[in-house]
Order: C-alpha cells, then structure tokens, then sequence
C-alpha cells in the first residue's frame, strides 16, 4: 500500500515542503513521517501541521488539496511515483533523477527544472521556466519527459540540453530560449520569440507561430525523417502525433549563431 | 584576559620552531609578559601559530561584487551561513558574501586580509564592504599604475610631481600602499589593446613605456616610506613565453623593494597554447638571488572559480576562449576590471601547468619569508582552499599522487615530480603568516611576541595537514577566542590599517583642475572622508622614515 | 552566455565617440546626461567635444531627446528584442532578410549603416532604459542589449549600461549584492539567501499573496505596481518609511515621516554606473533618517525570542536529497 497525504489547512505562505518526495518518504514510518520538517514562510513545522498523512514506508505516492501555494514536491526524487489531486506550486520535480511524477489539476513555474531523467505528466495548465535551466546555469533539463496537456508560461525549455517537452495548448514567450538540444512538441503553437538565441535543438509546433527574424527558412513543404520515431517514442506516454504531416523547417537563431531547428506546420 | 598553556608554537618572527611555551594576552588583546589570570587554554599536544595573513585577495569592492551578481548557480550549490544569534546569513563559494568572508578565513585561523585592487573613484563602496567584513583586519591597495593624471607627470619627466599625485590618491582612498596592475596595458586596454613589452611606448603616449612606469612606481614607494612596497601584477599575465616580461620587469626593479603579486601567472615559458611550459626555474633563481623582492604564489587549485582582474585584456580574451559570461568594467582615469567564471581541469594541459607552477614556486624559492600562500583570490582559485595547498606542499607523496592525474604529456613541461622538498610547520607558519605580515610591514601581525596582537590559531595535531588546517580548533583574535573547539562563537569587528604618506599640500590644487577634467564627480566629493572607514588604524609614514 | 560589460561615466564622458540611446528620453529623464557625460563634453580625446561623438536614439515614438540625437531609428513597438537580435546577427555577416529586417520598421540601409558606425567606432557605449526593460520581454531586452555589446568587443571597445532613476535603487542594488550575493528577489525564510526573481520579487509576490506583511523603503508601489499587488498591499499590514504622503503610505497601516535622504539626511548614494557620491544633507529635518528608524526596530526585535527556535537549523535547498 502507498503514502496518502491530504492537505487539512490552507497555508497562509509559501509552504515549501521538499521532503513530500519518494526518497525521503519510502524509509519512513507514519510517525517519522508526521515529523518530517517543512517550512511554512519562515516557520519549521512537522509536515502533520499541515497534512493527514495515510500508510507508510512507501515510494508510492497520492497527495490531495489545493496544492497550489506548496512548492518543491518531488525535488530531486530517483524512484517511485507521485500522484498529486489538486493544483500544485512551483518548483514540482526541479532537479528530478527518474520516477513518474502525475498531476490532475495545473501546475506552477519551474516545474522539471534542471531535471536528469524521469517524467512529469500534468493533466491541466503549467507555468514558466518548464525544464528550464535556474538563473545563472548553463544547463536546464538533461534528460526525461514533460508532457502538459494544457498550456504553458514563459521560457519554457530555457537553456535545456536533452530531453522532451510536450505542450498539449500554447506556449507564452521565449519557448526553447538559449535551447542546446532536446526536443520541444506545442500542441498549439506559441506566443512570440520561439526558439530565441538557441544553438542546437528542436522545437515542432503544430500550429503556426511567428518566427523570429533571425530564422532562416531551409526547406518548405518538408516530412522530418525523424517523426515517426518521435511518434513512436511518445505513444507509450499516450501521445499522438498527427502522421504524415509536412513542415516548414527554420534554422537559427543566426545572432548566435546557432543551429537549431524550427518546425511549423505548413499551411 | 586570556592564557594558552602547553602548546607546541610555532613562531617564525621569534625563531621560535615547535617549542612549548605559554602565551598570554592582556585585556588590550597583544602578548604580554604578565600572567593573565581569567580563561585559559590547555593546548598541551596542540599546535600554536600566528592567525594567517593573506597579502594578495580580492574580497571587496566593485569587482568583487560585479562577480557575485553574475554567479547565482554557485550560490545556490555552496555553502550557506545560516543565520544564528551570533553570526549574520551568507554564502560561501566562488565569491563569497561580506559576512561569509569573514566567518571563512576566521574559521581556518586567518585574521588579517589585505584586499589588493581598489579604484580610488570606488574606495568609499570598498571601505564600506570592508566593514561588513566581520573578525578579520583589514588593509587595502590603490591601483595607480594606469591612473592618467600620473602617467602623464612621468610622461613629462617630473618625477617629484607624480610622487605627489600617488601620495595624494593613497591618503583620497584611505588605503595602504600602491598595487600596479599591467602598467600602461589597461589605459591601452580602453582602446581595446593592450601593453606586452616593457620598452615600447603604451598607447597614447610618445616616449613613456610600461618599465618606466614600474621603475618609478617602486621608488615612488620606496620614497614616500609606505610600509608596504609596490604590489606589482606584471605586464602579459597568463601568456605563454611570459617569462622573458617577468624577468625583464624585476630588472626594471633593481635596487627597490617590491612585492610581485601571483607570480605563478607570469612565470610560463614555451610560445604558445601548446608548448606553454613551467619556467618557474628561472624566476625561483632571481628570488633567491634577490631578498629585497617577495612574491606571493597565485597558486591554481583544480575546480571551478571565477576570475577577476584589473586586468581588461586578458579577461576578454579569456572571455573568447570559454565562451562563458563575460563582465567587464572600466573605471574613468584610473583603471578597469574583468570577470570571467572558470573552470581548472587536471585533464587540461594549460591548467595543468598552471598548477604545478605554483606549487612550484612555492617549494624551489628557497626562503619562505619571500614566498607567500596566495592563489589570487578567487582567480586560482577561492581563499577557503588554503589547506588542500599546504597538504601539497608538506607531502610529496600527495603531491605524486596528484601528479598521476594529469595528462601523460606533462612531462618534461613541468620541474614539479622532481622537487623533493616538504613543508614543515616552520615553513607554513611563515609562509602563511610571519612572511605575509612583514612584507605588508604590519610589525605586529605575524608575531607572537609582546606587544604584538593577539591573533593566534591552534590546531589539533594530525596526521593529515588538509584536515588540520581547515579545521583549527580555536581561532584567536586580539584575545577574543573567536573559533572555540570548531564553533564560530563571536563575530567582532576587524580594524582597517590606512598609510598616510606626505605629499605637498599644493598637491590639491595642483590635482583639481585635472580632477575636474577627467572625472565626474566633485574634487570635494571624492576623497574618503576617515570617518567612513570602521575601526581605522593610521599608520604615519614620515614618523616610521625617521625613527 | 552573456554577462555585462560596462564602464563609470568618466569613461564615456573622455572616450565615447559613439553613443546609443535605446528606450529611454534622457533629454526629460536623465536631463543632465547629455550636458555632463554623453555628449557636450570635451576631452583629450575629444577635443571638440559634440562634433568628435555620433548619437544615435532608438526608441518607438518621437521624444523630445530626437533633437539631440545624429541618428534616429523609430522601431515598431514590442520589435526591440527582435531588432538586436538582428544586429547581433548582421555584426557577424549572417544573412538576414529585407523582409525579416523590415518587421522592426527599420531597413536594411539604416542596419548597415548602424553596424558600420558601430564597427567604427573608437568607444562605443549603449544606455539603455526602461523602454526596453520593463516592456515586453523585460529582462531579456536587457540580455540582448548587453550581449550585443559584449559581442562588439570582437571588433572595437563597446560597453552598455543601464539608465537607472528612482532615488538610490543602484544603491540598494549594490548591498543586497555584497551582503547576500544577489541584487534583488532574495527570500531569507530558510535562514540564508536565496535568489529567483519571479518567485520572490517584490510585484510577483505581491501579486500572487505569498507575503503576510510588507515594509517599505524609497519606494511608493502604491503608485507604481499593478492592481492586484497593491490589493494585497492593502490586505496585510503595510509599514511605510517615508518624507512624504505617497499612494503607498494612504494605504498603510503604518507610516513614519523620516527625513529626507541627501536633503536632511547624510549617507551614500550609488550612481548608475555603481560609484558611490556622499549625500550631505543642506537642512536639518525634525524627522529620525530611515537609517535610524530601522536600527531602532531591529534593537526592538533584538529584545524579541530569536527567530530560530533553540537547537533547530533549517535546511538548504539544492540539487542533493
């Protein structure tokens, strides 16, 4: 049997709480558990201040409430899984080794960053920064899968080195910034400044979107070779591409200059 | 106030090599001769040392500060100083914090730093940074071998002026004596060149070259009796084939004192990339057939860092070739920085090199009192390091174990597996402490003797010199037990020495009109005012010429 | 990746032959900057002052700071990031189209002729203001200026810095940096600095409701912020240091008249190329310096039990579980 947590109580501030992580959870029994310390703002509180905690000794993982102002859920975590019911704060498996991480509800900034393996599925809208890199790396996401069946903030991708992104809706600004490889999927395309100043990469989007004037188109009317695989990679996580779609491929950003690519649904 | 009892001391000043003997300090906080009777210190097995003296780091200032702003991801994997009832929050690493800056290099047993790069223009954002600094005194250099207003008095010959104008700029910044970065090369560098060789006119001048500049700025010091002489970083730093611009500036600096800051950097032979090899050989035998000139080691630890100089033209070019974040600032009429985070691999030949270098100058300058531990903080590498360097010079067999790691074709482009020598603890004591304190001519820093300040580090005796000089078991500051069996238990403030040179009092109305030409700020506004500066201690030159 | 390159006005006031404006109206704003550093000035390298220096303003609407200027170049709005980013490219001769070009409502004449006078230039310096920094795309518009002038320095000397205003934030800037490594957006509740702006910057926390009180310093977000932060200044108890009555001391619970900085109370103010200019007060105020007002509040917390409760240390958060 797995480890249910419910939040009882609202926080009044950020409730940052890095221990709700299968690591931290699967040698702990309930009473350890209870114990474990999270900060609420400046105050260090056992975790049943805040959570009814259900089961024990367990890298399986339920969390219910509105999750929305508890931040750095799953951190770093190596194994097991997290399911959460509700919307849930920034920071949901920043740093993350492998496991699976699933959210039914939207999810916050930074979610996946600088992420290494593992997947996080967010069955609703996210925030910014998606497997981005924090300020200052050089690196985001180096591994793993983001899949967000909603929408997503700014900078999504920023700096990442491998790894896929999928982005069921539309992204805001700055999708794939600086991107040094991986893969970016948007379901419905993106605001402005997709794939600025990246230097290697890919980023598909399966609406058209504007494209920054230091992308140079290369070829029109074109069927990547790869897609398939790509198709085929991401079926296991219940995604489907549309086949036998033909693109518009870009190649920059030129300011760099870099070589990353650009594809957009021919029209 | 406070006595230590039964430890082996080490005392370079006083020749004192690993005898037992009681220390006590009086509730002014120097040695006394007097019993003191309130806390006492059993140090039976333990061992005593002056607290360390850093004469070469960068720690506040501009620079500095440019470098944390543009470090976030170290902060955030360093060590953090959480704040408690005694100590203020902070972080460590790369480019540690004020606060942080003082816990480290107190909680290894240094209690004196000298901050070796100030623009005049910023020394009041400096003084201030400095007096965040908790525990550790203080003392600070001007830099002024690119300042203009004096290039252009020895330009024109007069010589007595351009002593003036160094003498008026020292006391304006309230700082302690003269630090000469690149001469001529960072006023070139505001044109996007640079200054390599010492007899060729720098840019924007007709006849003044880089060794006119070096050879005047050193007797400027000697003259004015600062206690500290010209702290030289010498033209081409980092380049291969320096060595041939090393050697030919300490000619430049026959008959003067001078101080040659992280020679490690200057001191490569070979004519490029590849072929860059130690020539520490060469510079380790000029040092010790030259007493009257000390140096500091600029020492590289592998790992990562971030690099900061004044020194423009080797941080850009740097900048092109790790592609990482460059910053860069140029500071009207007196001098300028860069910033480039670095990373030093064993697996990397230059870097390779570079390591050994100083290690190597540290062990083939035979004299210790010429030699000081430095790695240029944090351009070799961060200050909180010290240990690992002092484990490598008190043990060969680390030393060859470490040696193992580089690339296979080190050999023949480096002396360092056959250097036999190791530290003793004499050699550390001096080369981290009594050396160190008497090139700065602070007489009572480095010293157990009475009268001089009670600034003491005692360290659990161990097998392992890395482990035991991180650790010391108690810090001592002026009789104040700051570290206490590991634990910083107070944070007291450090005092700041400021030299006051004479100058000639027409000295100021000679300076305003060429002031307000180039700067932009009022002449009024410009100098230091002393009470800005916490806990200032004047040391008056003229006084110290005479006695 | 970046990073800054920049110098003290001095150095533009003796050596820029080049100057560019971009997104600000120095000539309302900053109306001592041409007179004192940028433009009117001579020097030993600039004999004859206006005539040795071209200045170029790149803004989206015509101000008052055109006539000042040698070269004007109107960008379409919300097109600045797109229009370095093409210069970027344009100074390391890749090939951009006239059509690409001709979005930034600028032509691929006026581009050349730009980036030839850069490459020309002996001292080039950018300032830039919050035309580009606080519109959209915000702290990348200053990435981008930055980076390009970082990247000029493969030809000529270039530096770029920004034109910051509102009393001393350079100064604020300045010892949040040396006190706790970071410039702004630091939160302390885990008992040492932590920094991400957007999460613990001041509008986003705001905004978002993550503070349960607020304390104010030299700054009136009552005026300035959006609507949803200022409701939420107005929810939780709100303690304002200030001269004056401002929009934010209104909404206050809490407002304590000080003396006016560099008026009628002495200290530091940091300018915008970070050198530090001594305030000496002209008049005496019967109000306590904001320096005083916060010592004395932190000696009365000093007197509170300590934050920390005995024997508990909070943990950082890094990478490691």
């Amino acid at each position: 049997m797995g480890i249910k947590l419910t939040l009882i109580r609202q926080p009044t501030v950020p409730l940052e709480a890095e221990v709700l992580c299968p690591d931290t959870l699967a040698d702990c029994s309930a009473d350890e558990i209870a114990q474990l310390t999270i900060y609420h703002g400046k105050r260090q509180l056992p975790l049943s201040d805040f959570f009814e905690i259900e089961g024990e000794k367990s890298d399986e993982i339920e969390i219910h409430g509105d999750l929305k102002k508890v931040r750095w859920i799953g951190r770093g975590m190596s194994r097991g899984r997290l399911k959460i019911q509700g919307d849930v704060g920034m920071h949901l498996g920043a740093y993350m080794r492998d496991g699976l991480i699933e959210v039914k509800g939207d999810a916050g900034d930074w979610i996946g960053a600088e992420m290494k393996k593992g997947t996080i599925r967010i069955d609703g809208n996210a925030g910014g920064q998606i497997g981005a890199a924090y300020r200052g790396s050089r690196r985001g996401m180096r591994g793993g899968l983001i899949h967000v069946t909603g929408s997503a903030g700014l900078e999504v991708g920023m700096r990442m080195r491998r790894g896929i992104i999928v982005i069921g809706g539309s992204t805001r600004d700055f999708t794939g910034l600086q991107m040094k490889g991986g893969t970016i999927l948007l379901g419905e395309g993106a605001e402005i400044r997709t794939g600025a100043w990246m230097n290697r990469g890919t980023i598909i989007s399966l609406k058209a979107l504007e494209v920054m004037p230091t992308f140079g188109i290369a070829i029109r009317q074109f069927t990547p070779p790869f897609m398939p695989l790509l198709a085929k990679a991401l079926v296991s996580e219940g995604i489907t591409l549309p086949e036998n779609k033909s693109f518009d491929l870009y190649n920059g950003d030129l300011a760099v200059p870099g070589r990353g690519e650009l594809l957009v649904l021919s029209s | 106030m406070l006595r230590i009892t039964g430890g082996k001391v080490y005392d370079p000043a006083n020749k004192i090599d690993g005898q037992i003997k009681d220390l006590n300090i009086d509730a002014d906080g120097k040695f006394s001769d007097g019993q003191c009777d309130s806390r006492t210190i059993d140090a039976t097995g333990m061992i005593v040392m002056p607290g360390g003296v850093d004469v070469h780091t960068h720690v506040a200032g501009g620079a500095i500060n440019f470098a944390r702003a543009m470090t976030p991801e170290d902060h955030r994997r360093t060590q953090a100083f959480i704040r408690t009832k005694t100590r203020r929050s902070g972080l460590g690493g790369m480019a540690p914090t004020t606060f942080a800056t003082g816990y480290l290099y107190a909680g290894m047993g240094w209690t004196t730093v000298n901050e070796a790069a100030v623009p005049v223009l910023s020394a009041r954002h400096t003084h201030e940074e400095l007096a965040d600094i908790p525990i550790v005194d203080k003392s600070t250099l001007t830099l002024m071998a690119n300042n203009e207003i004096m290039l252009d008095q020895m330009e024109a010959g007069e010589y007595e002026r351009a002593r003036d104008v160094v003498a008026w700029y020292i006391w304006a910044a309230k700082s302690y004596g003269v630090k000469a970065v690149n001469p001529g090369g960072v006023a070139a560098w505001k044109w996007g060149g640079d200054a390599r060789n010492l007899s060729s006119p720098i840019e924007g001048y007709n006849k003044l070259t880089p060794g006119t500049i070096v050879t005047q700025l050193a007797r400027i010091c000697d003259d004015l009796g600062l206690p500290h002489p010209m702290h030289l970083h010498c033209n081409d730093l980092g380049a291969p084939g320096n060595i041939k611009t090393t050697l030919d500036t300490l000619k430049h600096l026959e008959g003067s004192r001078a101080h040659i800051a992280h020679s490690q950097y200057h001191a490569y032979g070979g004519d490029g990339w590849e072929t860059i090899c130690s020539a520490t050989a060469e510079l380790a035998e000029y040092f010790n057939s030259h007493p009257n000139i000390t140096t500091d080691a600029g020492a590289v630890i592998f790992g990562d860092t971030v690099t900061i100089t004044a020194d423009g033209p080797w941080q850009h070019l740097l900048y092109k070739l790790t592609g990482r974040k460059w910053g860069n600032l140029d500071v009207e009429n007196e001098t300028g920085c860069g910033i480039v985070p670095y990373t030093y691999r064993p697996s990397n030949l230059v870097n390779a090199v570079q390591w050994a270098c100083g290690l190597e100058l540290l062990l083939l300058i035979q004299s210790p009192w010429q030699v000081f531990l430095s790695t240029d903080h944090p351009n070799g590498g961060c200050f909180w390091r010290y240990p690992e360097i002092i484990k490598l010079l008190m043990s060969r067999d680390f030393r060859d174990e470490c040696i193992k790691k580089l690339p296979s074709n080190i050999k023949n482009k480096i002396v360092l597996p056959e250097i036999a020598r190791e530290y003793t603890l004499m050699d550390v004591a001096t080369s981290m402490s009594a050396g160190p304190a008497r090139a700065l001519g602070l007489k009572q820093k480095g010293n157990l003797g009475t009268g001089c300040d009670g600034d003491v580090v005692i360290y659990d005796q161990e097998d392992d010199p890395g482990e035991m000089f991180a650790h010391p078991r108690y810090v001592i500051k002026a009789g104040e037990v700051i570290i206490d069996d590991g634990e910083i238990r107070e944070a007291p403030d450090g005092r700041e020495y400021i030299a006051k040179p004479f100058y000639d009092p027409a000295t100021n109305d000679f300076m305003r009109p060429l002031f307000e030409d180039c700067y932009t700020m009022q002449f009024e506004n410009y100098p230091v005012e002393i009470e800005r500066v916490h806990g200032a201690s004047i040391h008056d030159c003229k006084n110290d010429q005479d006695s | 990746m970046g990073g800054k390159v920049t110098c003290t006005l001095g150095e533009v006031k003796q050596r820029a032959d080049f100057i560019i404006y971009w997104g600000g109206n120095p000539a309302e704003c900053h109306p001592r900057h041409f007179s004192k550093y940028t433009l009117m000035q001579k020097s030993k390298f600039l004999p004859k002052g206006r005539k040795d220096r071209t200045m170029v303003l790149v803004d989206i609407r015509e101000t008052k700071s055109v006539k000042a200027s040698d070269i004007f170049l109107q960008v379409r709005p919300g097109k600045d990031f797109e229009l370095i980013t093409i210069l970027r490219a344009l100074v390391k001769e890749q090939q951009v189209t006239d059509e690409q070009i001709e979005e930034t409502g600028l032509s691929r004449e006026a581009l050349n002729d730009l980036v030839s006078r850069m490459k020309a230039a002996k001292f080039g310096c950018m300032f830039f203001g919050m035309g580009l920094s606080m519109t959209r795309g915000k702290h990348m518009n200053s990435a981008a200026l930055l980076t390009l002038a970082a990247e000029m320095n493969a030809f000529t000397k270039f530096v770029a810095m920004p034109m910051r205003g509102h009393g001393n934030v350079t100064g604020a800037d300045v010892i949040m940096r040396w006190q706790t490594g970071f410039p702004f957006g630091i939160s302390f509740n885990r008992g040492y600095p932590r920094y991400n702006p957007g999460e613990f910057s001041t509008i986003d926390v705001l905004v978002r409701g993550d503070c349960d009180a607020a304390f104010i310093i030299g700054a009136d977000p009552g005026g300035t912020m959006p609507q949803p932060a200022i409701n939420h200044l107005k929810r939780i108890p709100t303690i304002v240091l200030d001269p004056h009555i401002t929009h934010t001391s209104k909404l206050a619970r809490v407002h304590i008249t000080t003396a006016a900085q560099g008026i009628a109370a002495p200290g530091t103010a940091y300018r915008m190329d970070e050198i530090p200019m001594p305030l000496k007060p002209a008049l005496k105020s019967p109000y306590p310096s904001d320096e005083e007002v916060v010592r004395r509040i932190n000696e009365a917390i000093a007197k509170k039990p300590f934050w920390l409760p005995e024997g508990s240390m909070p943990q950082m958060v890094t990478e490691q579980v």
